[in-house]
């Protein structure tokens, strides 16, 4: 009995086992960062959609409509390697001397000097940077509604006593906007929290790619220990590991709501 | 205090309105209103509903900008550029420096629901005016005492009753010092019984010598409050006098019907 607890501790701490705990950092590093860049990039779009001025209406419009209707998992693909081919021509169209071009064999990048290289953490970045652009465009249209839901009455008399467009749109709209915007932005954060398991496209070592791999039957003992498939386990745990999340988020974001939601908020009297 | 004394000779008035037109759309609103406040008056519009005087009281701080005519605080004219229905601010500054004189009392109160009633009182001294915090509360709880919710501080709108949130909103409009307060139909959202403990601290204001310009269906009030009530009728002013003369002696027929109306009201 001993032995088997002491088995069964070594066999779950052993390297790969360790590397697979240290691999929900990036799942959770993706999510706080996804979901604070799609807040930003909300709160962008909706200020541009409710501009004065047509041009960044346009743009904020064509934002929220266009990039929700793209599918996450295709955005995923091509915003990351886009974005390094990009940068790749950029920085060729500077360093790439005519002999270099010339001697260069591969395709892509068009020289040697050119090439960039991309690890976990510039992978990761640009990973939460595709679910912030991704899940901002939902935010944009969540706070665009929210922006218009907090009473006209209160904009004006921010207005009438002198405060500034910066002023009433910070100390008044925004601030107020959050009561309106929170359950629809809560949803928006559980679709990021669900997009954070697709960190494996972008050979992220993440949570879903170790699941995967520890739990692939084995039948060479030189490699570990001798078992069958035993992927669905491990994918329980991810299922455990992702209800909690949500469950914390729910307790999370009802804190929020209480906080933001005194004196606006039925809840908050008495 | 100052109260309905003349002012001195050369003195500009408080509020001075040059020829107010504004329409919305193909609706005229108002056609060529001109009048001027002087320092503690007291002056009523009143008027049937669609005669342009909320309008015109929101001419008066630029919530709406008149397509022609001028408004002048204190002899500086509020500077705005075009013409017509596309007439817009032209020196945003300056505005702000002005509405940060106004106070402003809306019907429906419009106090900010996420701050309490004396944040509520402090956020335009603060942040538009920029001064003392500790002076600006001592000043807010006083006005709060004033207005007889001083013990409503640290509640939000939403926990008071719509007389209480008024009061809260006149307190609000004299933490800034105001030049002249704006009344626009402060009772019209109350019920009857809360209505007459807002009347009492317009009514304390008045007395005080505050300048004033109030907007008003209670024509008993425009009568007691007054230094000058003027009629509106259509967009123009079609009667103005003293109290005792606009309800006393009555020169207007539509004025008489007016009043007759509201009196069976």
């Amino acid at each position: 009995m001993i032995e088997d607890i002491g088995f069964w501790f070594s066999y779950l701490t052993n390297g790969k086992h360790l590397t697979w705990y240290a691999s929900f950092q990036f799942t959770i590093f993706a999510a706080l960062m996804g979901g604070a860049l799609a807040v930003i990039f909300g709160l962008a779009g909706a200020t541009m959609k409710n501009s004065r001025f047509m041009p960044l209406r346009l743009v904020g419009s064509i934002y929220s409509s266009i990039v929700r209707g793209v599918p996450d998992v295709l955005f995923f693909l091509f915003f990351p390697l886009a974005f390094e081919q990009a940068v790749e021509w950029v920085v060729a169209t500077q360093v790439c001397s005519p002999e270099a071009i010339a001697a260069q064999t591969a395709a892509w990048p068009p020289c040697r000097e050119a090439n960039w290289f991309l690890g976990t953490t510039e992978y990761l970045l640009l990973a939460s940077v595709s679910l912030g652009l991704v899940y901002g465009a939902f935010a944009t249209n969540v706070i665009h509604g929210a922006l218009r839901s907090v009473p006209a009455g209160q904009l004006e008399a921010a207005r009438a006593y002198g405060m500034s467009h910066s002023q009433v749109l910070w100390r008044i709209h925004v601030r107020q906007m959050w009561v309106y915007a929170l359950p629809g932005l809560s949803n928006v954060w559980m679709l990021i929290i669900k997009a954070t398991s697709l960190l494996s496209l972008l050979q992220i070592a993440d949570i879903v790619l170790w699941a995967d791999r520890l739990g692939a039957p084995n039948f060479l003992p030189a490699v570990g220990l001798v078992h069958e498939d035993w992927r669905w386990r491990y994918y329980l745990v991810l299922f455990v590991f992702y209800i909690l999340v949500t469950w914390l988020s729910e307790k999370g974001f009802e804190a929020i709501m209480r906080r933001v939601g005194k004196g606006i908020l039925s809840e908050a009297r008495a | 205090m100052q109260h309905a004394s003349p002012a001195p000779a050369g003195s500009s008035p408080v509020v001075e309105l040059r020829g107010l037109h504004k329409s919305f759309g193909a609706l005229e609103v108002l056609k060529g209103i001109s009048f001027a406040a002087r320092e503690g008056q007291v002056i009523s519009l009143i008027g049937s509903s669609g005669s342009g005087k909320s309008t015109l009281l929101r001419c008066i701080n630029m919530l709406e900008i008149p397509d022609r005519g001028d408004v002048l605080i204190d002899g500086e004219a509020i500077k705005l550029r075009g013409t017509g229905a596309s007439r817009q601010i032209a020196d945003e500054a300056q505005l702000r420096r002005i509405r940060s004189e106004l106070g402003m009392v809306f019907q429906s109160f419009n106090l900010w629901a996420h701050m309490t009633v004396l944040q509520n009182v402090m956020e335009v001294p603060l942040v538009v005016q920029g001064r003392q915090r500790d002076e600006v509360e001592m000043e807010a709880r006083a006005m709060l005492d004033k207005v007889g919710i001083g013990s409503k501080t640290d509640a939000y709108p939403s926990q008071l009753s719509g007389g209480q949130q008024q009061r809260a909103a006149i307190a609000r409009a004299l933490c800034i010092n105001p030049r002249v307060m704006l009344f626009d139909e402060p009772t019209s959202a109350l019920d009857p019984e809360l209505e007459v403990e807002v009347l009492r601290v317009i009514k304390v204001l008045a007395d005080e010598g505050r300048s004033m310009v109030l907007v008003t269906h209670d024509m008993e009030f425009a009568r007691s409050v007054s230094d000058w009530v003027i009629f509106l009728h259509q967009g123009r002013i079609e009667e103005e006098g003293t109290p005792d003369d606009v309800f006393g002696a009555t020169k207007s027929a539509r004025l008489r019907q007016f009043l007759n109306a509201a009196n069976h009201t």
